[in-house]
């Protein structure tokens, strides 16, 4: 072996995805030399009247509604024992928790004064529907990073700090499970709260005084869309040995909860005579179709055929449509839905993009490693096909 | 205590002389150029709209949307009616700009330490005496300011004394009530002015997080009992199998 092979050996190989995620990370450093350095108006395209952009809208609205997948089902196994759920809980533990990451990063970005993140501990405002929501976040990421702990722990090589944790962990663990089911419902629901306020400026297609239901009512279809997601990516190129017959068990829980979402904003709209702007030659319609066709119609078409449930590929597009419709609902909530009131067209900078790709990609990476080298999912022995060859060794 | 102060804008009395807006850049120490819109270095700015001339500032509501938004409590309405922004406190989350009902708020996106700005009505002007600058420099005695019901009581007399006037006061009602009025001759939907929300605008966060007690409540209840039923099937089940296995023994 030459010394150039050698060199080269040590170097992870070139592959297209690591190219799309180095680039995205090299974009992202420059997001954040922008956002920090040089400030909000060259890193993003906010204005007054358009205050929150993508960075609330994609990082945080949806990065907390995509992450109730943990929750949900932590207190399916533990709260109501459904058990046959038992081998995808540290998956979704796992994404929900690198999810909140996310947010928590996010927030350093979105922030004016990120150094005084810490500021809602000491000064409250328990008027505030934000206050309720960074309590419940600070908490809840602490109950998945204590739910997730086991994981990493249970590496260590000192067996008596080990099984002492590991058995502490084991007598709160029902405690946790409890309370993260209770900040979950409590701030999935808030976020939606916090656009109560702008009522008058909302389009009435989406302001309700039952903002707060509608939030909750979609962020666990659309959590529970991006563990089967994710499952099936860990089974597809890392090997992970799933059966295949709990992800459609999932779907079958999802379809009903999409159903009732879909009822509950007819049956608001109806109630609140919004059905006039239902069928208006607009943008903020056209919107809120593309919105309920990718969230409730598509998925339930699809959901329904059993070819579908029962394909673990096809099952993984129909919940990507899924998290395509519930990004869709956020953000339009979070910004087309304003943009008639205050009269500007925002449309995000490029930086505000690759910051936000950059954090969720360094999640997907994180995800990745944990799979890998934890034991969050058993898996199948390596085949013959990935085996590499190792070179001969050097007299 | 003295009572809450309020300023009363009468749109036919302004000039269009932009005094107001002089004072106030100079008493915040900004720079002196006017400036079309209301930005962080204009915290009042005087409109154009048809042949009238349109003062923007902040509201000042009783019961400010920004102040339940504030999540560290920086913007409060103070007892003497100013609304205050303590800068110390700020985290820079933008909510009350997402909140505001009249779009007031500004923010300082050029800085690397932004803050938001508001007019606050002279707060420390007005706590030892003074006038707000603005009113002070008000040569048409457009903008005044008093005791706020005495204040409400000459808008309400003005109205009614001159059929010129629109038969509304701007800001009676609006967010639930302001302590800045406007009366004008010309209907306000046409001076720009929004229509805000006849109600306080906090009521409609504070229902939704009156519900928090009851979910956790309702909730806890709930789930420790699915948990019980949960836990006391397995037991049973766990029971079920042991009798079993020790027939099968005998």
């Amino acid at each position: 072996m030459t010394t150039l092979e050698k060199t080269a050996s040590r170097f992870p190989r070139i592959s297209f995805w690591r190219t799309v995620v180095a680039v995205i990370f090299a974009a992202g450093l420059y997001s954040m030399y922008a956002r920090f350095v040089l400030g909000f108006n060259v890193a993003t395209n906010l204005t007054d009247p358009q205050p929150w952009g993508l960075w609330v809208g994609l990082g945080t609205l949806c990065g907390v509604g995509l992450s109730a997948g943990g929750f949900a089902i932590a207190a399916s196994v533990y709260l109501l024992g459904l058990e046959r759920y038992r081998p995808i809980l540290r998956t979704s533990v796992l994404i929900s928790f690198l999810g909140y990451c996310t947010v928590c990063v996010g927030m350093m970005y979105e922030l004016g004064l990120p150094w005084r993140i810490w500021h809602p501990i000491v000064m409250w405002n328990r008027h505030s529907v934000l206050f309720e929501v960074s309590w419940c976040v600070m908490l809840y990421t602490t109950v998945l990073a204590l739910e997730f702990s086991p994981a990493l722990l249970e590496k260590l090589p000192w067996v008596r700090v080990r099984e002492l944790y590991l058995r502490w962990h084991h007598s709160i663990l029902i405690a946790l499970v409890l309370a993260g089911t209770l900040l979950s419902s409590m701030h999935q629901s808030f976020l939606g709260g916090l656009y109560l306020i702008t009522k008058g400026r909302l389009d009435p297609l989406w302001y309700t005084p039952y903002l707060t239901t509608m939030f909750y009512l979609s962020a666990i279809p659309a959590g529970l869309a991006v563990t089967i997601m994710a499952i099936y990516l860990c089974v597809r190129s890392l090997n992970a040995r799933v059966d295949m017959n709990i992800l459609s068990d999932v779907s079958r829980v999802i379809a009903p909860l999409l159903a009732m979402y879909g009822v509950f904003r007819a049956v608001d709209l109806i109630n609140r005579d919004a059905t006039q702007y239902l069928w208006m030659w607009r943008e903020a319609t056209l919107l809120f179709w593309v919105e309920i066709a990718l969230l409730v119609i598509v998925p339930l078409v699809l959901l329904n055929l059993q070819k579908v449930r029962e394909n673990p590929m096809y099952l993984y597009w129909t919940c990507a449509v899924i998290v395509a419709g519930f990004m869709t609902n956020r953000l339009n909530v979070s910004i087309t839905a304003l943009q008639a009131s205050s009269a500007v067209y925002y449309v995000p900078k490029w930086t505000e993009f690759a910051a936000s790709l950059a954090t969720i990609a360094a999640a997907v990476v994180a995800f990745r490693y944990a799979v890998i080298y934890l034991d969050i999912l058993p898996k199948n022995p390596p085949q013959e096909r990935w085996i590499v060859p190792s070179a001969p060794a050097e007299a | 205590m003295a009572t809450t102060r309020a300023i009363l804008v009468d749109i036919t009395k302004c000039i269009g002389c932009r005094n107001c807006e002089q004072a106030c850049k100079q008493t915040h120490g900004f720079p002196l150029e006017s400036e079309a819109k209301l930005s962080p270095t204009a915290l009042t700015v005087v409109e154009e709209r048809g042949d009238r001339f349109v003062r923007r500032m902040c509201m000042h509501c009783e019961d400010p949307a920004c102040a339940s938004a504030c999540l560290v409590g920086a913007l409060k309405k103070t007892a003497a009616g100013p609304v205050t922004y303590e800068a110390s406190k700020c985290i820079g989350c933008r909510y009350c700009l997402v909140a505001c009902p009249f779009s007031v708020p500004r923010y300082e996106w050029t800085k690397l330490a932004p803050l938001v700005k508001k007019c606050d009505m002279c707060a420390g002007r007005q706590a030892k005496g003074q006038p707000p600058a603005c009113v002070e420099a008000c040569p048409a005695q457009a903008s005044i300011v008093g005791d706020r019901d005495d204040i409400l009581e000459e808008a309400q007399r003005r109205i009614l004394g001159d059929s010129k006037y629109v038969k509304h006061i701007y800001g009676s009602d609006e967010a639930g009530g302001t302590s800045v009025f406007f009366i004008s001759d010309v209907p306000f939907e046409k001076l720009g002015f929004v229509a805000a929300p006849k109600q306080a605008m906090p009521v409609l966060t504070a229902n939704a997080l009156g519900d928090g007690p009851t979910v956790i409540l309702v909730g806890g209840a709930l789930l420790s009992g699915l948990y019980w039923i949960t836990q006391r099937r397995a037991l049973v089940a766990l029971a079920e199998a042991r009798e079993i296995a020790t027939k099968r023994r005998s």
